[in-house]
């Protein structure tokens, strides 16, 4: 075996383990799902991608036995399930559809107090717990609970199908592309919001999408299955998209796989370049003589709490006639925080006056800037971890 | 203004063959709804047994009521019993194809995330399927309930209460001045009836429908 994993994001416990499981729909030739053994280990999230009818809501359906395997077996933190109480399995897996499925006779309270309802809990624990759920998903219990489904927008709907979903804290969720019919701003912004849930909760969550970057925002590790749910490769996305294991990973990841990898580092990652500076009170011969020793055509103005203020060039020195620093050049634009990802990064530096994009923290102190040539570093270091990773696994096991 | 006289002389009668027209209705409404609903229930997801269901029960309406009637009097015998059975059969079609309708059209998203939840197939029923397709079910029982007033009134013919006995008595006096007031008597009983119903049905519908699925 290798190593004991230092991944965050979860434990080695196996809390999903699918046995050579089968599905072979009634009246057809081949299996939809063939002989698949995978492991979902405690707490992380795996996403299973692959192109249209590959199999992945198939293998997600399995697992809760809304369709039954035809063969193979289900083990769920240690248990076999695949021939237990159906029901009384589903109340243990929060489910999450793409079509949400609220029931609209019900408000939110009671859609998300029906697992708690049928667990048997007290009446005051299910209105705590549906409370607390609905600030969880940052919608405000006094003014949500007792509306109807029909009076949520579609983001609101899909935050109240997860919600549900976690109604009786099950200790693993499956989510068939939950935000796949919402419009790309508010996905987004959900998916964030997940994430962010996410780190509180824990939960073991099977994620079916069939888009590779929603896949690689998402999921501590990947199963990119073929036709018949085969497994092409899985793995960690750092892992798919420096090292694809072959062909048809390669062509489902597509050409971006570089700039889609600059979506897993954020620019507190990077090492940034300096810049040179100049505070806001410094005279004119000060800005120049900066510039002199620079190869740069500008300087970057600060005020005394660092903060960026002017980008100023020899010409806006020359031409300033006795005004401030801060009066004269251009503004400091792009500006960037450092937990922005390297791909927003590339994108403000991309349009950029100097070509370069300014970092500061928190406070709005300067940082440094991200260059081009910084980007193209970071993939390239990257991919050589990524290959470095790959042959200490091959030397480990001969 | 000797039809107001009529009716003003007769009201007692009215009232009173209102009371068994509406109770025969209502009392076969009820046994056709239950029957109605389960036979939907018992069959709406296998389209060999929709089909049988809606064949049948659609052929019950297409049997002459006044041929229904005498037919069921040799085991029933004269009263209300076969006016409860023959209408109980008329009934049967509105609510069984919106019963079937009503819970084919519930979106199979809601279905299914119920069944995700762990709902059993009993709880799905009768706590997601059925509450969602009332609406239109009830909307059958309201067509039902006025198909069978009408016929109700046939009943007569084999003794049962309620107004259809104006009406026979006025059908054997064809001719003299009093038949026309006793068909019209009747007939107004039981179109007064039908708003009536269509009151209480209207009331009903909101007060068991969700205000979700208004
Ligand atoms: N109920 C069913 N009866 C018969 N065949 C089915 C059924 N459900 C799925 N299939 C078939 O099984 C295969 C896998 O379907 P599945 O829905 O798992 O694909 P998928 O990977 O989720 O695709 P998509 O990305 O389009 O949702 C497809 O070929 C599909 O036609
Ligand atoms: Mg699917």
């Amino acid at each position: 075996m290798t190593s004991p994993s230092v991944d965050s994001t979860s434990s080695d416990r196996v809390m999903i383990h699918l046995d050579q499981l089968s599905k072979r729909f009634p009246g057809q030739h081949d299996n939809a799902v063939d002989e698949l053994t995978m492991d979902v280990r405690e707490g992380e999230i795996v996403v299973l991608v692959g192109p249209s009818g590959c199999g992945k809501t198939t293998t997600m359906k399995m697992i809760n036995r809304i369709i039954e395997p035809t063969s193979g077996r289900i083990v769920l933190d240690g248990e076999d399930v695949t021939r237990t109480d159906p029901d009384q399995l589903r109340r243990r897996i929060g489910y999450v559809i793409q079509q949400v499925g609220l029931f609209p006779h019900l408000t939110v309270g009671d859609n998300i107090a029906t697992v708690p309802t049928l667990l048997g809990w007290s009446r005051d624990r299910t209105r705590e717990r549906v409370d607390e759920l609905l600030s969880m998903v940052n919608m405000p219990p006094e003014s949500f609970r007792d509306r109807y489904p029909k009076q949520l927008s579609g983001g609101q709907q899909q935050r109240i199908g997860v919600a549900r979903a976690l109604g009786g804290d099950p200790a693993v969720m499956l989510m068939d592309e939950p935000f796949g019919a919402i419009d790309p701003i508010t996905r987004d912004r959900l998916q964030n919001e997940f994430l962010r849930l996410q780190s509180e909760v824990r939960k073991t969550i099977v994620f079916v999408t069939h888009d590779i970057d929603e896949a690689i925002k998402m999921g501590d590790r990947i199963a990119i299955l073929q036709e018949g749910s085969r497994i092409a490769q899985y793995d960690t996305p750092e892992q798919i998209l420096t090292h694809p294991a072959n062909e048809f990973v390669a062509s489902f990841i597509g050409r971006g796989a570089s700039l889609k990898r600059l979506n897993l580092s954020r620019v507190a990652d990077i090492e940034l370049s300096p810049w040179p500076t100049v505070g806001v009170d410094a005279s004119p011969e000060e800005a120049l003589q900066a510039l002199r020793a620079t190869h740069h055509s500008a300087v970057l103005v600060l005020d005394e709490s660092g903060r960026p203020r002017r980008w100023v060039g020899a010409e806006d020195v020359r031409h300033a006639g006795g005004r401030p620093l801060d009066q004269v050049g251009l503004p400091p634009e792009p500006v960037v925080e450092p937990e922005v990802t390297l791909s927003d990064a590339l994108n403000e530096l991309l349009t950029a006056r100097y070509s370069v994009t300014i970092v500061v923290n928190r406070q709005g102190a300067f940082q440094g800037v991200v260059d081009i040539d910084q980007i193209t570093d970071a993939v390239r270091t990257m991919r050589r971890t990524a290959v470095s990773r790959a042959r200490a696994g091959l030397d480990e096991n001969p | 203004m000797d039809f107001v006289d009529f009716l003003v002389r007769r009201s007692d009668d009215m009232l009173e063959l209102g009371l068994g027209h509406a109770g025969v209705v209502g009392l076969s409404v009820l046994l056709a709804t239950v029957l109605g609903v389960s036979l939907g229930v018992a069959s709406y997801q296998r389209e060999r047994a929709r089909e049988a269901v809606l064949a049948v029960t659609g052929a019950f309406l297409t049997i002459p009521s006044f041929a229904l009637f005498i037919l069921l009097l040799g085991p029933l015998g004269l009263g209300t019993a076969p006016v409860v059975v023959a209408l109980t059969m008329y009934g049967l079609m509105p609510v069984v194809r919106n019963t079937i309708t009503g819970l084919r059209e519930v979106d199979p998203a809601v279905v299914e995330s119920a069944q995700g939840m762990g709902l059993s197939r009993r709880q799905r029923l009768l706590r997601i399927e059925l509450p969602l397709a009332w609406p239109v079910i009830i909307t059958g029982v309201r067509v039902s309930t006025l198909v069978l007033l009408g016929i109700a009134a046939i009943g007569a013919i084999v003794n049962g209460p309620g107004y259809g006995e104006l009406i026979f008595t006025g059908l054997a006096r064809v001719g003299t001045p009093v038949a026309v007031d006793l068909v019209l008597a009747g007939t107004l009983g039981v179109i007064v009836l039908a708003v009536l119903f269509d009151l209480l049905f209207y009331a009903v519908r909101r007060l068991t429908t969700s205000e979700g699925i208004r």
